[in-house]
């Protein structure tokens, strides 16, 4: 699909801000109900199969795998140690990554770290500027919400509820399985709504032994829930079915579409209407708005490449740059009408900023499986997920909300084991024995929803497009870190229930920013002092403007968000067209 | 030697900085020793800038003391080739031809000459004209002391152990000969295990 030029005079009935999963979601549902849309991109269109090259082996690759010589990825250490992590010290390196960009297969999805700077506290923003997004690299792990978490503040006092119900998203969640496809098992648990689920995959021995230890302990590990089409999908001529080819352990993307990403799932389909024009190259610098009605008008952007300034004018504007993006955005979006910046008279934009901790956990050993002949144990699309269990029937004594856990285990392409100590024949054979023994997961926890985690405009620092850069004022706090506490406890013991050796118990705890689902930056609700968007994600202040992406979120549940920011932004779709329709907007 | 009489490496090292006069340096030095110093020596073959990414990293003695090192480290045996079957020497000599990191360039080219010192030191001959046994020896002393960060000769050690295990895990010998890696190949059916458990539900 080729870049269609703007037409400039026209207005489009809706512009979107943003081609991940949101954006992709919001270009989908609208070119299917009939409107003219304008996707704009701020990253390119690359030639995505010859990036990702799924079952390239290593030795056929020219660095092995490894990023090239001139290109780095940022450290734990790095983020740690270094405000802000692209500071000085890095001149050698030409290009500078996030931690995700660490293999050849991402370099040129993951945004140069020094083109694209932040300031403030430390985060290790993850950045995907490119026709798609986070989606052509993301981890695939597909949940569902319920009201554990939309009706959360009812049940704990903590924050707020969220102004709709699992009853009023679950048909959304449907929509989403049916048309993306979703592997998994059903489960029937109250907190973990199941989805429509294609064929799964089998767990492997290891993984059984660990579902039956922590059975008993009355906690419940499944097949990981994966946005990957296992049967393929009739409606989807881009994408086919899951051949098990196990390149899904690498970090990288699926370069024949078995697992969802925006563009062959949403976003081709899409144009395939004959209602979508796609910009790429396109840096939204402002939402517009008109200065009689003071509603949204279009946007400015500037052309990533050639610098020059563009305004395009559409009935309806739809943030979906992604939840920190999109926050930018809407505080650059100043005008007399609306002083500190758009759909923000409650001031809460880049407020209640929200995510998952993650770091803790466990690597083990199953004993019966050292010495045993190599297994295929990575041909598939994940290993397993174990649910929440925390805060369900009874109340924790030191902390609220959940966390689960996903991992896996066997034989990877990359030996685990292979940093083990000593040298030699030994090493060798020990290496070779040990490979397909090793089971670990890591937990991701729900990080508390509060008001002061936030993100601002830095007054000095711009990006290469002379944009003012963001700036962090986010910690996690006591609770996310007596959870991690209790993390690395639970995961230890439950290895032990399944009778593993413990190899290494990880307690510390990653960079905030780490787990890449940043979350809540302009909540919904029903108060217009105290949350940015109504239920469907329909600016309070702004009619005809709506943020469709992670940041309505109005807290971060404790499971992986990118299948409820489709099945949200599909059903705020349905009521922008029919909205628009009655001459509402 | 035991492992319940393992060398102090820390005494034993001056000891065989004495054998070389050429090579003293702040670069011998444990690092808060060349960290005061302020000056880091200069690389003996090329400078900052100068290098071009096709002039080789190695000399030919060194590249096969870099093929001893490696084969030593991880050995063919009955089952399949080691290192330098892999050419896991050819992989490590590209990757510091490449890399921007000078540190690394400099701890490569001292670490090698380090190695022959120590073999002297321990064995009375270079490296590579030791025997396996006495490769080990002089491999031992460092892998046992490989906490010992300060020091360059460990820091060269995990550095050889870090991109030979690399090299050779991601060669054909390492993934299919070696491992017997079975993924990465189109399947109709993933077949892992029966899960004898009752539904759940």
């Amino acid at each position: 699909m080729a870049d269609q030029e703007i037409n400039l005079t026209k207005t489009y009935d809706a512009v979107v801000i943003g081609s991940g999963a949101a954006g992709g979601m919001a270009a989908h549902v609208l070119t299917s109900r009939g409107l003219k849309v304008l996707m704009l991109e701020a990253g390119k269109k690359l030639p995505i199969e010859k990036e990702l090259r799924s079952m390239q082996w290593p030795y056929d690759n020219p660095t092995r795998g490894a990023l090239p010589p001139d290109r780095h990825s940022l450290t734990f250490n790095e983020y740690t140690i270094r405000r802000p992590p692209y500071g000085p010290g890095f001149e050698k390196s030409k290009h500078l990554h996030s931690y995700v960009g660490s293999t050849d297969y991402v370099k040129n999805i993951v945004v140069d770290e020094r083109e694209n700077p932040f300031t403030g506290t430390n985060y290790a923003w993850v950045r995907a500027r490119c026709l798609g997004g986070k989606t052509n690299i993301w981890g695939r792990l597909a949940l569902r919400l319920s009201d554990y978490d939309f009706k959360a503040k009812s049940r704990d006092g903590y924050g707020e509820d969220w102004p709709i119900s699992y009853s009023d998203l679950a048909p959304y969640y449907d929509k989403v399985d049916l048309y993306l496809g979703i592997t998994g098992v059903k489960e029937n648990l109250p907190y973990l709504p199941d989805s429509i689920f294609q064929r799964p995959t089998k767990l492997n021995c290891a993984e059984v032994t660990l579902k039956q230890g922590v059975q008993k302990m009355g906690r419940v590990l499944t097949q990981y829930r994966a946005g990957v089409t296992t049967d393929g999908l009739k409606h989807n001529q881009y994408r086919s079915r899951c051949f098990g080819r196990g390149a899904c352990e690498r970090k990288g993307g699926c370069d024949i579409h078995a697992a969802f990403d925006s563009p062959t799932g949403l976003i081709y389909p899409a144009a395939d209407t004959g209602n979508l024009t796609l910009r790429t190259n396109a840096v939204v610098r402002e939402v517009t708005v008109d200065p009689q009605t003071g509603k949204a008008s279009g946007v400015h952007f500037i052309d990533s490449e050639t610098m020059k300034d563009y305004t395009v004018r559409a009935k309806v504007v739809i943030v979906a740059a992604s939840t920190l993006e999109s926050a930018r955005l809407l505080l650059l979006s100043k005008s007399r009408q609306h002083p500190n910046g758009l759909a923000n008279s409650s001031g809460h934009v880049g407020h209640n900023f929200c995510e998952h901790i993650m770091g803790p956990g466990v690597t083990g050993q199953a004993k019966d499986l050292v010495g045993k002949p190599s297994t295929l144990d990575d041909g598939r699309p994940g290993g397993f997920y174990l649910t929440r269990f925390h805060n369900l029937t009874e109340k924790h004594p030191k902390f609220i909300r959940g966390y689960g856990f996903e991992g896996g285990s066997g034989a990877r392409m990359f030996p685990e084991g292979a940093d083990r100590h000593g040298f030699g024949a030994s090493f060798k054979e020990e290496v070779r024995k040990n490979q397909g023994s090793y089971v670990s997961m890591g937990a991701f926890g729900e990080v508390l929803a509060r008001y002061e985690n936030y993100v601002d405009l830095d007054p000095v620092v711009k990006d290469k497009w002379g944009i003012p850069a963001l700036r962090f004022h986010y910690k996690f706090g006591d609770n996310e870190h007596r959870m991690a506490e209790d993390m690395k406890e639970t995961a230890q013991e439950m290895f032990e229930a399944a009778g593993f050796n413990i190899v290494h118990v990880n307690s510390r705890i990653l960079t905030e920013g780490w787990s890449i689902h940043e979350l809540g930056t302009a909540r919904m609700g029903s108060d217009p002092k105290t949350s940015v968007l109504n239920q469907f994600q329909q600016s309070h202040d702004v009619k005809n403007l709506f943020v469709v992406d992670g940041s309505a979120f109005v807290n971060a549940s404790c499971q992986n968000p990118t299948w409820t920011i489709m099945a949200l932004c599909w059903r705020s779709c349905d009521y922008l067209a029919d909205e628009l329709g009655k001459g509402n907007l | 030697m035991s492992t319940d009489e393992s060398i102090n490496l820390k005494q034993d090292r001056r000891q065989w900085l004495k054998t070389s006069a050429t090579v003293l340096g702040a670069s011998l030095l444990p690092l808060p020793a060349a960290a005061q110093t302020g000056t880091a020596p200069a690389a003996p073959q090329a400078k900052p800038g100068e290098t071009k990414s096709t002039a080789r990293f190695f000399t030919p003695a060194q590249h096969t003391l870099v093929e001893e090192l490696s084969e030593t480290i991880i050995p063919a045996d009955s089952h399949s080739g080691g290192a330098k079957a892999a050419k896991v020497a050819d992989y490590i000599e590209q990757v510091l031809r490449e890399t921007t990191d000078d540190n690394q360039k400099t701890l490569w080219r001292e670490g090698l000459r380090l190695i022959d010192l120590m073999s002297q030191h321990y064995n009375g001959k270079s490296f590579v004209d030791s025997s396996s046994e006495e490769r080990i020896a002089v491999l031992t002393v460092l892998s046992d002391n490989d906490h010992m960060t300060d020091l360059p000769e460990v820091r060269f050690f995990r550095d050889l152990k870090g991109l030979t295990v690399r090299g050779y895990y991601t060669s054909r010998i390492g993934i299919h000969d070696e491992l017997e890696y079975k993924g990465n190949r189109m399947l109709t059916e993933f077949v892992g295990c029966d899960d004898p458990t009752p539904k759940s539900r």
